[in-house]
Protein backbone atom coordinates (compact mmCIF):
# COMPACT_ATOMS: atom_id res chain seq x y z
CA UNK A 1 0.00 0.00 0.00
CA UNK A 2 2.73 2.44 1.03
CA UNK A 3 4.72 1.39 -2.00
CA UNK A 4 1.86 2.14 -4.35
CA UNK A 5 1.31 5.56 -2.83
CA UNK A 6 5.02 6.27 -3.00
CA UNK A 7 5.11 5.23 -6.64
CA UNK A 8 2.16 7.48 -7.42
CA UNK A 9 3.80 10.40 -5.66
CA UNK A 10 7.08 9.82 -7.52
CA UNK A 11 5.30 9.67 -10.84
CA UNK A 12 3.25 12.80 -10.26
CA UNK A 13 6.18 14.78 -8.95
CA UNK A 14 9.02 13.16 -10.85
CA UNK A 15 10.62 16.46 -11.83
CA UNK A 16 10.65 17.64 -8.24
CA UNK A 17 12.24 14.33 -7.27
CA UNK A 18 14.88 14.64 -10.01
CA UNK A 19 15.65 18.22 -8.99
CA UNK A 20 15.94 17.30 -5.31
CA UNK A 21 18.19 14.30 -6.04
CA UNK A 22 20.37 16.43 -8.31
CA UNK A 23 20.78 19.06 -5.62
CA UNK A 24 21.64 16.44 -2.99
CA UNK A 25 24.29 14.84 -5.23
CA UNK A 26 25.71 18.27 -6.07
CA UNK A 27 25.84 19.21 -2.38
CA UNK A 28 27.76 16.02 -1.58
CA UNK A 29 30.26 16.64 -4.39
CA UNK A 30 30.72 20.34 -3.65
CA UNK A 31 28.46 22.20 -1.27
CA UNK A 32 29.21 25.64 -2.71
CA UNK A 33 28.08 24.42 -6.14
CA UNK A 34 24.67 23.44 -4.81
CA UNK A 35 24.29 26.92 -3.31
CA UNK A 36 25.26 28.38 -6.68
CA UNK A 37 22.68 26.18 -8.41
CA UNK A 38 19.99 27.36 -6.00
CA UNK A 39 21.01 30.98 -6.56
CA UNK A 40 20.77 30.46 -10.29
CA UNK A 41 17.36 28.80 -9.95
CA UNK A 42 16.16 31.61 -7.71
CA UNK A 43 17.12 34.30 -10.19
CA UNK A 44 15.54 32.48 -13.14
CA UNK A 45 12.44 31.75 -11.07
CA UNK A 46 12.20 35.45 -10.28
CA UNK A 47 12.54 36.51 -13.91
CA UNK A 48 10.11 33.80 -15.01
CA UNK A 49 7.48 34.78 -12.47
CA UNK A 50 7.90 38.35 -13.65
CA UNK A 51 7.48 37.62 -17.34
CA UNK A 52 4.84 34.87 -17.33
CA UNK A 53 1.74 36.46 -15.70
CA UNK A 54 1.11 39.04 -18.47
CA UNK A 55 1.48 36.29 -21.07
CA UNK A 56 -1.24 34.25 -19.41
CA UNK A 57 -3.46 37.32 -19.08
CA UNK A 58 -3.09 37.73 -22.85
CA UNK A 59 -3.87 34.04 -23.40
CA UNK A 60 -6.99 34.25 -21.24
CA UNK A 61 -8.24 37.38 -23.02
CA UNK A 62 -7.41 35.79 -26.37
CA UNK A 63 -9.60 32.87 -25.35
CA UNK A 64 -12.66 34.98 -24.53
CA UNK A 65 -12.38 37.50 -27.37
CA UNK A 66 -11.13 35.69 -30.46
CA UNK A 67 -13.93 33.85 -32.27
CA UNK A 68 -13.21 30.40 -33.60
CA UNK A 69 -14.47 31.43 -37.05
CA UNK A 70 -11.99 34.31 -37.16
CA UNK A 71 -9.07 32.07 -36.26
CA UNK A 72 -10.07 29.46 -38.84
CA UNK A 73 -10.30 32.14 -41.50
CA UNK A 74 -6.91 33.60 -40.60
CA UNK A 75 -4.82 30.51 -39.80
CA UNK A 76 -7.09 27.52 -40.39
CA UNK A 77 -6.99 24.57 -42.76
CA UNK A 78 -7.55 26.62 -45.93
CA UNK A 79 -5.62 29.73 -44.96
CA UNK A 80 -2.70 28.80 -47.24
CA UNK A 81 0.25 31.20 -47.47
CA UNK A 82 -1.74 33.86 -45.60
CA UNK A 83 -1.89 31.59 -42.54
CA UNK A 84 1.87 31.15 -42.55
CA UNK A 85 2.48 34.86 -43.03
CA UNK A 86 0.25 35.69 -40.08
CA UNK A 87 2.03 33.05 -37.97
CA UNK A 88 5.35 34.60 -38.98
CA UNK A 89 4.42 38.19 -38.16
CA UNK A 90 2.74 37.44 -34.85
CA UNK A 91 5.80 35.43 -33.76
CA UNK A 92 8.36 37.91 -35.10
CA UNK A 93 6.77 40.85 -33.31
CA UNK A 94 6.35 39.03 -30.02
CA UNK A 95 8.54 39.03 -26.97
CA UNK A 96 9.20 36.45 -24.31
CA UNK A 97 10.92 33.12 -23.74
CA UNK A 98 10.26 30.14 -26.05
CA UNK A 99 8.46 28.33 -23.26
CA UNK A 100 5.80 31.08 -23.42
CA UNK A 101 5.17 30.28 -27.08
CA UNK A 102 3.79 26.82 -26.19
CA UNK A 103 0.60 27.91 -24.38
CA UNK A 104 -0.03 30.63 -26.97
CA UNK A 105 0.38 28.08 -29.75
CA UNK A 106 -1.95 25.67 -27.95
CA UNK A 107 -4.53 28.46 -27.71
CA UNK A 108 -4.27 28.97 -31.48
CA UNK A 109 -4.87 25.23 -31.97
CA UNK A 110 -7.84 25.39 -29.63
CA UNK A 111 -9.37 28.13 -31.78
CA UNK A 112 -8.97 26.13 -34.98
CA UNK A 113 -5.62 27.20 -36.40
CA UNK A 114 -3.93 24.64 -38.64
CA UNK A 115 -1.22 22.63 -36.87
CA UNK A 116 1.53 23.35 -39.38
CA UNK A 117 0.90 27.11 -39.04
CA UNK A 118 1.10 26.78 -35.28
CA UNK A 119 4.31 24.76 -35.58
CA UNK A 120 5.76 27.47 -37.82
CA UNK A 121 4.70 30.06 -35.26
CA UNK A 122 6.61 28.31 -32.44
CA UNK A 123 9.70 27.82 -34.58
CA UNK A 124 9.80 31.47 -35.66
CA UNK A 125 9.18 32.59 -32.08
CA UNK A 126 12.11 30.52 -30.82
CA UNK A 127 14.69 31.93 -33.21
CA UNK A 128 13.58 34.85 -35.37
CA UNK A 129 11.82 37.27 -33.02
CA UNK A 130 12.63 40.90 -33.80
CA UNK A 131 14.01 41.67 -30.31
CA UNK A 132 16.43 38.76 -30.84
CA UNK A 133 17.52 40.00 -34.26
CA UNK A 134 18.38 43.43 -32.86
CA UNK A 135 20.41 41.72 -30.17
CA UNK A 136 22.12 39.44 -32.67
CA UNK A 137 23.39 42.27 -34.88
CA UNK A 138 24.84 44.17 -31.94
CA UNK A 139 26.64 41.16 -30.43
CA UNK A 140 27.72 38.76 -33.17
CA UNK A 141 27.64 41.08 -36.19
CA UNK A 142 25.51 41.39 -39.31
CA UNK A 143 27.14 38.61 -41.34
CA UNK A 144 26.59 35.85 -38.78
CA UNK A 145 23.11 37.20 -38.03
CA UNK A 146 22.14 37.00 -41.70
CA UNK A 147 23.48 33.46 -42.09
CA UNK A 148 21.66 32.22 -39.00
CA UNK A 149 18.34 33.90 -39.79
CA UNK A 150 18.11 33.19 -43.52
CA UNK A 151 19.09 29.55 -42.98
CA UNK A 152 16.68 29.02 -40.10
CA UNK A 153 13.79 30.77 -41.86
CA UNK A 154 14.28 28.53 -44.90
CA UNK A 155 14.45 25.40 -42.73
CA UNK A 156 11.35 26.44 -40.76
CA UNK A 157 9.30 27.15 -43.90
CA UNK A 158 10.31 23.78 -45.38
CA UNK A 159 9.76 22.09 -42.02
CA UNK A 160 6.21 23.45 -41.83
CA UNK A 161 5.44 22.41 -45.41
CA UNK A 162 6.85 18.91 -44.92
CA UNK A 163 4.85 18.62 -41.67
CA UNK A 164 1.69 18.60 -43.82
CA UNK A 165 2.82 15.19 -45.07
CA UNK A 166 4.35 13.91 -41.82
CA UNK A 167 1.29 14.45 -39.62
CA UNK A 168 -1.91 12.59 -40.46
CA UNK A 169 -5.33 14.16 -40.10
CA UNK A 170 -5.99 11.99 -37.05
CA UNK A 171 -2.83 13.26 -35.40
CA UNK A 172 -3.57 16.93 -36.01
CA UNK A 173 -7.16 16.41 -34.84
CA UNK A 174 -5.78 14.87 -31.64
CA UNK A 175 -3.57 17.92 -31.13
CA UNK A 176 -6.57 20.21 -31.50
CA UNK A 177 -8.55 18.08 -29.08
CA UNK A 178 -5.77 18.20 -26.51
CA UNK A 179 -5.58 21.97 -26.80
CA UNK A 180 -9.18 22.29 -25.64
CA UNK A 181 -8.00 21.48 -22.12
CA UNK A 182 -5.45 24.28 -21.67
CA UNK B 1 14.20 44.04 -16.32
CA UNK B 2 14.85 43.34 -19.97
CA UNK B 3 13.20 45.03 -22.91
CA UNK B 4 11.16 41.86 -23.45
CA UNK B 5 9.50 42.28 -20.09
CA UNK B 6 8.53 45.89 -20.80
CA UNK B 7 7.04 44.92 -24.16
CA UNK B 8 4.93 42.12 -22.68
CA UNK B 9 3.66 44.21 -19.77
CA UNK B 10 2.88 47.13 -22.08
CA UNK B 11 0.98 44.87 -24.45
CA UNK B 12 -0.90 43.01 -21.71
CA UNK B 13 -1.86 46.27 -20.02
CA UNK B 14 -3.08 47.85 -23.27
CA UNK B 15 -5.16 44.78 -24.18
CA UNK B 16 -6.47 44.54 -20.64
CA UNK B 17 -7.66 48.17 -20.63
CA UNK B 18 -9.36 47.88 -24.02
CA UNK B 19 -10.98 44.60 -22.99
CA UNK B 20 -12.16 46.06 -19.69
CA UNK B 21 -13.72 49.07 -21.38
CA UNK B 22 -15.49 46.85 -23.90
CA UNK B 23 -16.76 44.18 -21.53
CA UNK B 24 -15.97 43.96 -17.84
CA UNK B 25 -17.48 40.52 -17.31
CA UNK B 26 -15.75 38.95 -20.27
CA UNK B 27 -12.45 40.44 -19.12
CA UNK B 28 -12.75 38.89 -15.67
CA UNK B 29 -13.57 35.55 -17.26
CA UNK B 30 -10.47 35.82 -19.46
CA UNK B 31 -8.21 36.64 -16.52
CA UNK B 32 -9.59 33.67 -14.62
CA UNK B 33 -8.99 31.37 -17.59
CA UNK B 34 -5.43 32.67 -17.92
CA UNK B 35 -4.76 32.14 -14.23
CA UNK B 36 -5.98 28.54 -14.41
CA UNK B 37 -3.71 27.72 -17.37
CA UNK B 38 -0.81 29.38 -15.57
CA UNK B 39 -1.30 27.26 -12.44
CA UNK B 40 -1.51 24.11 -14.57
CA UNK B 41 1.90 24.72 -16.15
CA UNK B 42 3.69 25.99 -13.02
CA UNK B 43 3.68 22.43 -11.61
CA UNK B 44 5.99 21.41 -14.41
CA UNK B 45 7.87 24.66 -14.83
CA UNK B 46 9.04 25.23 -11.28
CA UNK B 47 10.95 21.95 -10.86
CA UNK B 48 12.41 22.44 -14.35
CA UNK B 49 13.87 25.75 -13.21
CA UNK B 50 15.70 23.90 -10.43
CA UNK B 51 17.00 21.24 -12.83
CA UNK B 52 18.25 23.98 -15.15
CA UNK B 53 19.93 25.70 -12.20
CA UNK B 54 21.89 22.51 -11.51
CA UNK B 55 22.84 22.10 -15.18
CA UNK B 56 23.99 25.71 -15.41
CA UNK B 57 26.43 25.21 -12.56
CA UNK B 58 27.92 22.12 -14.19
CA UNK B 59 28.03 23.63 -17.68
CA UNK B 60 29.22 27.16 -16.93
CA UNK B 61 30.67 29.68 -19.44
CA UNK B 62 34.25 28.56 -18.60
CA UNK B 63 33.46 24.98 -19.50
CA UNK B 64 31.72 26.10 -22.69
CA UNK B 65 34.62 28.34 -23.72
CA UNK B 66 37.22 25.62 -23.28
CA UNK B 67 35.07 23.03 -25.04
CA UNK B 68 34.28 25.22 -28.06
CA UNK B 69 37.88 26.34 -28.65
CA UNK B 70 39.25 26.92 -32.15
CA UNK B 71 41.07 23.59 -32.23
CA UNK B 72 38.29 21.61 -30.56
CA UNK B 73 37.42 19.84 -33.83
CA UNK B 74 34.55 17.41 -34.14
CA UNK B 75 34.19 17.10 -30.36
CA UNK B 76 33.74 20.85 -30.16
CA UNK B 77 30.88 20.70 -32.64
CA UNK B 78 29.24 17.84 -30.78
CA UNK B 79 29.61 19.68 -27.50
CA UNK B 80 28.11 22.84 -29.03
CA UNK B 81 25.03 20.93 -30.14
CA UNK B 82 24.62 18.95 -26.93
CA UNK B 83 25.04 21.92 -24.59
CA UNK B 84 22.92 24.18 -26.78
CA UNK B 85 20.18 21.57 -27.03
CA UNK B 86 19.81 21.00 -23.31
CA UNK B 87 17.92 24.16 -22.51
CA UNK B 88 16.53 27.38 -23.93
CA UNK B 89 18.42 30.52 -22.99
CA UNK B 90 16.99 34.01 -23.56
CA UNK B 91 18.71 36.03 -26.29
CA UNK B 92 19.98 38.66 -23.87
CA UNK B 93 22.05 35.97 -22.17
CA UNK B 94 23.04 33.70 -25.06
CA UNK B 95 24.16 36.32 -27.60
CA UNK B 96 26.51 38.29 -25.35
CA UNK B 97 27.86 34.89 -24.25
CA UNK B 98 28.33 33.94 -27.93
CA UNK B 99 30.23 37.17 -28.63
CA UNK B 100 32.40 36.57 -25.56
CA UNK B 101 33.09 32.98 -26.63
CA UNK B 102 34.29 34.11 -30.07
CA UNK B 103 36.50 36.75 -28.47
CA UNK B 104 37.90 34.16 -26.07
CA UNK B 105 39.04 32.07 -29.04
CA UNK B 106 36.12 29.71 -29.59
CA UNK B 107 35.48 28.69 -33.20
CA UNK B 108 32.80 30.74 -35.00
CA UNK B 109 30.95 27.69 -36.47
CA UNK B 110 30.83 26.01 -33.05
CA UNK B 111 29.46 29.16 -31.44
CA UNK B 112 26.87 29.52 -34.21
CA UNK B 113 25.76 25.92 -33.63
CA UNK B 114 25.52 26.59 -29.92
CA UNK B 115 23.52 29.79 -30.42
CA UNK B 116 20.98 28.25 -32.79
CA UNK B 117 20.36 25.16 -30.66
CA UNK B 118 20.18 27.17 -27.45
CA UNK B 119 17.35 29.20 -29.00
CA UNK B 120 15.41 26.46 -30.70
CA UNK B 121 16.14 23.05 -29.16
CA UNK B 122 15.14 22.53 -25.54
CA UNK B 123 15.51 18.98 -24.28
CA UNK B 124 14.81 20.00 -20.68
CA UNK B 125 11.51 21.50 -21.81
CA UNK B 126 10.41 18.44 -23.77
CA UNK B 127 8.04 17.38 -20.99
CA UNK B 128 6.33 20.79 -21.05
CA UNK B 129 6.15 20.77 -24.84
CA UNK B 130 4.60 17.27 -24.87
CA UNK B 131 2.02 18.44 -22.34
CA UNK B 132 0.80 21.07 -24.79
CA UNK B 133 1.24 19.11 -28.02
CA UNK B 134 2.30 15.49 -28.55
CA UNK B 135 5.43 13.36 -28.47
CA UNK B 136 5.64 13.30 -32.24
CA UNK B 137 5.05 17.05 -32.59
CA UNK B 138 7.72 17.78 -29.98
CA UNK B 139 10.24 15.46 -31.56
CA UNK B 140 9.53 16.89 -35.00
CA UNK B 141 9.97 20.52 -33.99
CA UNK B 142 13.20 19.86 -32.12
CA UNK B 143 14.54 17.72 -34.96
CA UNK B 144 13.81 20.37 -37.61
CA UNK B 145 15.57 22.96 -35.44
CA UNK B 146 18.55 20.66 -35.02
CA UNK B 147 18.77 20.14 -38.79
CA UNK B 148 18.71 23.94 -39.16
CA UNK B 149 21.56 24.22 -36.66
CA UNK B 150 23.68 21.69 -38.56
CA UNK B 151 23.10 23.64 -41.80
CA UNK B 152 24.05 26.92 -40.11
CA UNK B 153 27.28 25.35 -38.86
CA UNK B 154 28.14 24.05 -42.34
CA UNK B 155 27.46 27.42 -43.97
CA UNK B 156 29.38 29.37 -41.34
CA UNK B 157 32.26 26.89 -41.66
CA UNK B 158 32.43 27.54 -45.43
CA UNK B 159 31.94 31.32 -45.24
CA UNK B 160 34.22 32.21 -42.30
Amino acid sequence: MGGVLMKKFMKKNRFFVIAALGLIVLAIVDFSLSIKALEHSYSSLKSMLLVIPPIFVLIGLFDVWVERETMIKLMGENSGAKGMLIAFFVAAFSAGPTIAAFPIAAMMLKKGAKYTNVLFFVMVWSTLKLPIVIFQVSTIGLKLTLIINITMLTVFVLGAIVANKVFTETETKALEEKAQAI
Amino acid sequence: MSIDTYIIYGLALAVLIVSFVLDKKKTMKGIKKGAISLLKILRILVPLIFIIGILMVIINPDVITSALGEGSGILGYLFAFVVGSITFLPAFISYPLGAELIEAGAGVPQVAGFLVTVMSVGVVYISAEIKYFSKKATLYRNLISLIGAVLVVLIVWVVF
